[in-house]
């Protein structure tokens, strides 16, 4: 019995430490090392969230000026800047919209945004962007950045276009000429393909792991436009591009297979080497093969890819919008209309080598960097820009990933034939219903 | 310990097949080790070295400036360490009542953990960021503490049942019969032989909390209480861009202390058991 | 335990009972009390979610739907194969984790030169976040530059394999990273169980001239058996709702080959937002695995206790 006693207090007794040690952390409340409480109340000044995505070091250091400015001239509405990563972005956004404690102005792009403009989630900036940057853009780009109901739920920014690299020593050692004019036909390109392959040499590689955009945003240049409203539609037009690439690939044997497979950087090395002396991808990898390539590398940009349709790419530009439960929906919309001013874009544009949505920040662009590094070329392509139709399709997100790119990525790997594809592509839209 | 003395094969073989699982396990942090002194140029370049061609730390200069790397680990410290502190404390008597005092609880936390554990935690994020904004916790390291506890203890509980049930009953009931209470038989019996698991677990425990990324993501935003994962993410770009360098410097410091934590930690999996208990 | 314990219990049972319920109250308590308030909350709310139509937007209305949800569920045969990918991963990785885990944890019990750079070692890859480990397996793998092709090169064997672009060994490639990637838990849990197997026993064993294997087949594994089970368990639940590993190396593909069922569960809310649909999912993920480990944990108790 005694012993019974004594044990029960001794129990009690750790119980009690326990519970100190619990509620440790709730005493620390008050300690600002846990962060809570030091909620900042700046008297009558409103400060907004922005977050930015900006990732070369040059393009977070012209954001950070940029906002420096903004700070300097605003001192009533102060901008404090957040990084935030492009890998996480949209998960981040989902969640933080669900708790109303998304950040004012969200830096994000276009077919990622348009998603949560329908879900309400943005505001509506028509009436609160300024007439200068409304006319800066072009009207095909504000149509990747309108609702369904007609609503501005964002500016575009920056915009990328997908470009053929070339290895001109490459060029030169195989005795072919380093094309030039207005565009490069697919025809043209697939020879030169050809010709810079063979001897069980490659002409070209093309990190394709993730097919869908890639191929959707070039079939705009042969008219194939995937969707009508909300119909789909597979038909010659859509199916041109991968039946290029796949003939390169499997008839031709000058695309490499394996590169197909890969990522875009997965495969740059073999452009280093001289494996492929011509390489697809983003424009903005100029940026890293301005950085790593050898010494004495020498490379170009060759003229935009052309189908029957002329240079045409669909854009999915870089976008700043508005969280719709922003309390400061105003200040945030003027904050963005200094952001899209011509030399803020231009040099952000270089510093992530992309292309400024805004004609006068091309302008400014083409003039600083003098068309060099293959500026001309991607400043080029840049025109060809417009919106495209899957970019409305609601449940374009979820095609892409449940038929799209597994179908796509069959079929690039030989496992499927074109019509398999067409089958799939198709059956997978209806099913979504 | 005496068994592989009487075979003059064994030990040799013994060394082989250690040096094979190094070699499979430790690979990938030499091959990280390289990289993360190496320029931008050998690592991108197409025929690589295994080794750096020169020790290059801009690297590590890089990660330390861009991320703020010093401050991310002191607030990744905090956090795991709480964490691991409130885990275990918790844990070990619930762990103990629950397998020594065979109550109906035991199957009702029995579920309760395996129902935690199986419903997909990216599913369960949503309710509990909404749960802590409304007690204003968003934006807090306490906030992200309490949420590594809540995830952690279901795994501290479970394991650790696991170690306590390994321990014979008879060991306690022979300190009983020699007369000493049950909080003495705990502390002088049954501690030293749970602190290999006691180990493992807020082990785990620290580990987790110092890797976990997305809920840190969500929740906090203000740069200088941002945890080392979300610090590395800066790395990683749009469309696989990954600045490599930088990132494998980032990387290798993230995981020192970790590894150094476990170095130190290491010898407590072999204090528990050598002097006789039994006897006790 | 109950069977070993009972009998020598010098006290009387029934009170016995009663006053050590309510200490076994005061114990669990303080864990119970946050978890409550912590995660039962989340987890009730994102079950009973599973019997809505919940869907994301602002001031988007959610209503039950009863079982609408499981009705679809059962006729959509892309989550289904991605149920079955997550079998094959699970067992896979847990099988092979455990098998390997247990190797390296007798090893690393023994008093072997070095042990505690080993046993450090072996914690690499848990040292890492899991997209630290993903991306450097990438470029471990690439098919032209990465070490594992120029080791195999340099050996003569076959070199030219695209380990994560084709379908056909993706999924196993993959499996084998996740060994990779879980093994120090599953390692140094087991060496834990084993400093906690007494050494009496084995020394008893060894005295009466038992052989090293009949020593580790009848005395070390049974002692170790409460920690096999909880590990396993545990790995396995783990494994089959894995998500950043696979989510960073292959997001699903090759054609679709190593989308595993909460990579699936993760599109459908957060890229799609049909939150409803998705906790359904869940829902489905935990009956069915919950079913599962229901019986393996039987069978344990029951071999354990006979």
């Amino acid at each position: 019995m005694e012993r019974e006693n004594e044990m029960r207090t001794r129990t009690s007794a750790s119980v009690a430490a326990v519970a100190g040690l619990i509620s440790l952390p709730l005493a620390l409340t008050g300690c600002s090392a846990f962060g809570v409480g030091d909620d900042s109340d700046e008297g009558g000044k409103v400060t907004l969230t922005f977050q930015s995505l900006a990732y070369q070091d040059t393009t977070i250091a012209a954001t950070q000026e940029i906002v420096d400015a903004w700070n300097a001239d605003n001192p009533d509405v102060q901008v404090e800047l957040v990084q935030g990563s492009w890998d996480n972005v949209h998960d981040q956004l989902v969640t933080q919209f669900q708790g109303g404690t998304a950040p004012d102005v969200i830096h994000d792009e276009s077919a990622d945004i348009m998603g949560f403009a329908e879900q309400g989630y943005l505001a509506d900036l028509t009436d609160l962007l300024s007439d200068d940057t409304k006319s800066a853009v072009s009207d095909d780009i504000w149509g990747t950045v309108t609702s369904s109901d007609g609503a501005i739920v964002a500016a575009p920014t920056l915009l990328q276009s997908y470009v053929v690299f070339a290895n001109t020593d490459a060029f030169a050692d195989a005795g072919v000429e380093v094309p030039a004019g207005e565009s490069l036909s697919w025809d043209d390109f697939q020879a030169l393909a050809g010709q810079l392959g063979g001897d069980g040499g490659f002409g070209l590689g093309w990190g394709l792991q993730q097919p869908t955009a890639a191929v959707m945003n070039l079939s705009l240049g042969f008219d194939g436009t995937y969707f009508e409203g909300d119909a789909i539609n597979v038909a010659e037009n859509e199916l041109a591009v991968p039946e290029r690439i796949h003939a390169m690939a499997y008839e031709d044997g000058s695309l490499d297979p394996v590169s197909l497979t890969q990522s875009g950087s997965d495969v740059l090395p073999g452009f280093f080497d001289g494996r492929y002396p011509m390489y697809v991808a983003g424009n903005y990898i100029a940026q890293q093969i301005t950085e790593s390539a050898p010494e004495g590398f020498n490379w170009a940009v060759l003229p935009p890819l052309a189908g029957t349709a002329g240079a045409v790419q669909a854009a999915n530009p870089q976008t700043m919008s508005v969280a719709a439960e922003s309390e400061h929906v105003e200040e945030s919309a003027a904050f963005i209309d200094f952001f899209m001013q011509a030399e803020h874009q231009a040099a952000l544009a270089q510093g992530d080598w992309l292309i400024p949505s805004s004609d006068t920040a091309r302008e400014l662009v083409a003039e600083q960097t003098a068309g060099e590094n293959g500026w001309d070329a991607i400043l080029a392509s840049g025109e060809g820009l417009s919106a495209a139709p899957f970019q409305s399709a609601v449940n374009y997100p979820q095609w892409k990933d449940q038929y799209a790119t597994p179908a796509l990525q069959q079929y690039l790997a030989d496992e499927i034939t074109v019509e398999q594809l067409q089958t799939q592509l198709t059956d997978g839209w209806n099913d979504l219903g | 310990m005496t068994r592989s003395m009487r075979n003059p094969v064994a030990r040799p073989l013994q060394y082989l097949a250690l040096l094979a699982y190094m070699c499979f396990l430790a690979f990938p942090l030499v091959f990280l080790l390289t990289t993360a002194f190496k320029t931008d140029r050998e690592i991108r370049s197409p025929d690589p070295s295994f080794l750096p061609r020169s020790l290059n730390f801009d690297n590590f200069t890089a990660a330390i400036e861009r991320a703020d790397l010093f401050q991310a680990a002191a607030n990744s410290l905090l956090t795991a360490v709480t964490t691991t502190v409130i885990v275990t404390a918790v844990s070990l008597p619930a762990a103990y009542a629950l397998v020594r005092f065979r109550t109906r609880l035991r199957a009702v936390a029995t579920g309760w953990i395996l129902l935690s554990q199986v419903f997909p935690f990216i599913l369960i994020i949503i309710p509990l960021f909404l749960l802590l904004k409304d007690i204003g916790l968003v934006n807090t390291l306490l906030g992200l503490v309490l949420v590594y506890a809540v995830w952690a203890l279901p795994f501290a509980l479970w394991m650790l049942q696991g170690y306590v049930s390994a321990i014979p009953v008879e060991l306690e009931e022979a300190s009983a019969v020699d007369g000493a209470g049950r909080f003495k038989t705990l502390v002088k019996i049954v501690l030293p032989l749970l602190a290999p698991g006691l180990v493992a677990t807020s082990l785990f425990t620290f580990i987790n909390s110092w890797n976990e990324f997305f809920f840190a993501l969500v929740l906090i935003q203000d740069p200088d209480m941002q945890t080392l994962p979300l610090a590395l993410a800066r790395f990683v770009g749009a469309e696989g861009q990954v600045q490599l360098g930088p990132l494998a410097a980032a990387a290798l410091i993230a995981c020192v202390p970790s590894l150094v934590f476990f170095m130190l930690i290491q010898k407590r999996l072999t204090a528990g058991l050598l002097s006789g208990a039994v006897k006790g | 335990m109950t069977a070993l314990a009972a009998p020598a219990s010098p006290r009387a049972p029934k009170r016995r009972k009663s006053t050590e319920g309510r200490d076994a109250w005061l114990l669990v308590l303080p864990a119970l009390l946050p978890v409550m308030l912590f995660s039962v909350y989340p987890l009730v709310y994102g079950v009973l979610l599973g019997f809505t139509d919940a869907e994301a937007g602002l001031n988007a209305e959610t209503h039950f739907n009863g079982f609408d949800n499981y009705t679809a569920l059962a006729g959509n045969e892309l989550f289904w194969n991605s149920f079955k990918i997550g079998l094959i991963w699970a067992f896979a990785v847990t099988i092979l984790q455990f098998l390997a885990s247990l190797g390296l944890a007798l090893l690393l019990n023994l008093d072997l030169r070095l042990r505690w750079l080993a046993r450090t070692l072996a914690l690499i890859p848990w040292a890492m976040p899991p997209v630290i480990i993903a991306i450097m397996w990438q470029l471990m793998l690439n098919p032209n530059y990465g070490p594992v092709n120029r080791t195999l090169a340099s050996l003569g064997l076959p070199s030219s394999i695209n380990w994560l672009g084709e379908s056909a060994i993706a999924l196993p490639v993959v499996i084998v990273v996740g060994v990779w990637a879980g093994m120090p838990q599953t390692t140094v849990t087991l060496l834990a169980g084993l400093q906690s197997v007494p050494a009496e026993l084995n020394e008893a064993a060894a005295i009466d001239g038992a052989s090293t294997w009949r020593r580790f087949w009848h005395v070390t594994l049974p002692a170790l058996r409460p920690i096999i089970t909880a590990i396993t368990t545990l790995d396995l639940i783990w494994n089959f709702n894995s998500f950043a590993l696979v989510f960073v190396l292959t997001a699903g593909g090759p054609g679709g080959t190593t989308m595993l069922p909460s990579l699936f569960a993760y599109n459908e809310a957060f890229r799609y937002g049909n939150f409803g649909y998705a906790a359904a999912m869940g829902n489905v993920m935990v009956v069915l695995i919950g079913a599962f480990l229901i019986l393996y944990l039987r069978a344990q108790m029951r071999s354990r206790n006979s």
